[in-house]
């Protein structure tokens, strides 16, 4: 690494590398506010190729060391799940590159293909304009409901995802989730609340079982969606993937979280036309009652992102203030938790 | 001379000094960046800002009322509940004393851990520490929502 080298210098320096193209050019370099565990670059690179000129898209995803679920999602997890899933029929970003160590930019990143489309956030005034629309035109419902048919219908075993971890048969997957969100509670070194405390031993004395198994986006719902055209073009934020329960994204997919101020599921699409073109699609039945399992469990892993992201601005180790916001969340996730639990 | 020191450095009440920045950072500083990142830094500094200020001025009823009611609590439970299992029956008697999250927290472990000393006592036992739960939750929710 060059010592003052700007980021993007460094990035056309190792992209140069890469393609041994000594003239290689970035332009329209721009930082995004996207995302709470990397930091996330996009950039138009172009080099002298042969007799003529390549061109390529770039999104680089660099790992601060000090982000939102560092060490629950790294980035060499997602580039070999974005290359498990690069022949399947799940829209993913192609990728390029990783590199584990800080060598080239200081930390290790990765680089994927920018993917032509927008990502409109739901939460915002444009952003629930462009879905309202989007619906009442009709193709991103079934398109993004097609997504995930995708998702769930990989075969994950040939894709080489069991590297993600295969929970026990039974209530192996929900338990592994609970000790996993769990885990990062106790990382915080924070006293819980007492509603997620009471939360945690309902979840732990309720736990479902299943024995269907798929690949699970765990995340999945418009905001983590690049939209081209009315089409999902790809299924973005691969970090909270896991192998276990279908219903797990169904559950997210319903939730009255993942939609503001309507009722479409995740802001697009309506639920009984979601219901009938997954089953159809995936031949998995919705099971209502694990489904609302899961509701409870997302409160769980909610306060926990939460508990865990307004830490890492308490104890300085991060300065991005939205993960600052975010502790006054906890109180909000803990209050839907509350009321799914009858009180 | 004298006062408190937050009231002397600034120009007013502290929560009201707090909302004032908010404002100012959401409605001139945020608007006028042009940095995307930048920009949302600011307008989530507005934010933070007016949460601080929300929880600083209710803090001190808030601590008023939720003594009251960790007091109500543990006298209905002992009344309900004459010969509760050991563990609970330890935790409410710290929680008397003592009303932080720690102590609440054992109360919950402990009545599920009782699950099946308390038998069909459980869900009414449950139900009504919950209650004094939501009271905790409706505060915070004041000022976090």
């Amino acid at each position: 690494m060059t010592a003052g080298a700007s980021t993007e210098e460094l990035i056309r320096g190792y992209l140069a590398e890469r393609f041994g193209a000594a003239d290689l050019e970035l332009r329209d370099v721009q930082r995004i506010a996207v995302g709470w565990s990397h930091e996330t670059w996009l950039f138009d690179a172009s080099w002298t190729a042969g007799e003529g000129r390549a061109a390529q898209g770039f999104c680089l995803r660099r790992d601060p060391g000090n982000a939102l679920l560092r060490e629950m999602s790294d980035l060499g997890t997602q580039f070999a799940v974005l290359q498990a899933l690069e022949d399947t029929a799940v829209p993913t970003p192609r990728p390029f590159f990783y590199e584990p160590t800080p060598n080239a930019l200081g930390a290790p990143f990765l680089v994927m293909e920018k993917v032509t489309g927008t990502c409109p956030s739901p939460w915002g005034r444009e952003g629930r304009a462009f879905y309202q629309a989007a619906a009442e035109r009709g193709v991103l419902p079934t398109s993004f409901t097609d997504a995930l048919v995708a998702i769930h219908t990989v075969d994950w075993r040939a894709a080489g995802l069991d590297l993600l971890g295969v929970p026990e048969p039974g209530t192996g997957f929900a338990r592994r989730e609970i000790a996993k969100w769990r885990a990062l509670i106790e990382r915080t070194g924070v006293e819980p609340d007492p509603v997620l405390i009471d939360l945690i031993c309902w979840l732990e004395a309720n736990v479902p079982a299943t024995d269907q198994l798929v690949l699970v986006h765990g995340a999945y719902r418009t905001g983590n969606l690049l939209i081209d055209d009315d089409q999902v073009s790809a299924v973005l934020d691969w970090e909270t993937e896991v192998i276990g329960d279908p219903m797990y994204d169904v559950a997210y997919v319903l939730s009255e979280l993942n939609r503001e101020g309507t009722d479409l599921l995740s802001n697009i699409v309506e639920r009984n036309d979601f219901r009938r073109r997954y089953e159809a699609g995936t031949g998995i039945e919705i099971d209502d009652a694990r489904c609302d399992y899961y509701q409870l469990l997302y409160a769980m892993r909610s306060a926990a992102f939460w508990m865990s992201a307004s830490g890492l601005y308490a104890s300085g180790a991060n300065d991005d203030l939205r993960l600052a916001r975010t502790a006054w969340s906890i109180p909000v996730v803990l209050d839907n938790a509350a009321r799914l639990l009858g009180y | 001379m004298g006062g408190d020191c937050s009231e002397r450095a600034m120009t007013g009440p502290a929560p009201e000094l707090l909302r004032r920045l908010a404002t100012t950072m959401r409605e001139r500083i945020a608007p006028a960046v042009d940095e995307p990142f930048a920009r949302t830094q600011a307008f989530m500094a507005a934010v933070v800002l007016a949460k601080l200020a929300g929880q600083l001025a209710a803090a001190e009823p808030d601590a008023r009322a939720a003594d009251r009611e960790r007091e109500a609590l543990v006298t209905e439970l002992a009344t309900r509940l004459p010969s509760p299992p050991s563990e609970l029956d330890a935790a409410l008697r710290d929680l008397r004393d003592d009303g932080s999250d720690p102590a609440w927290n054992r109360v919950v472990l402990a009545i599920y851990a009782g699950r099946d000393a308390l038998g069909d006592r459980f869900d009414e036992v449950l139900a009504t520490v919950r209650l004094a739960l939501r009271a905790r939750l409706d505060r915070a929710l004041a000022y976090a929502s």
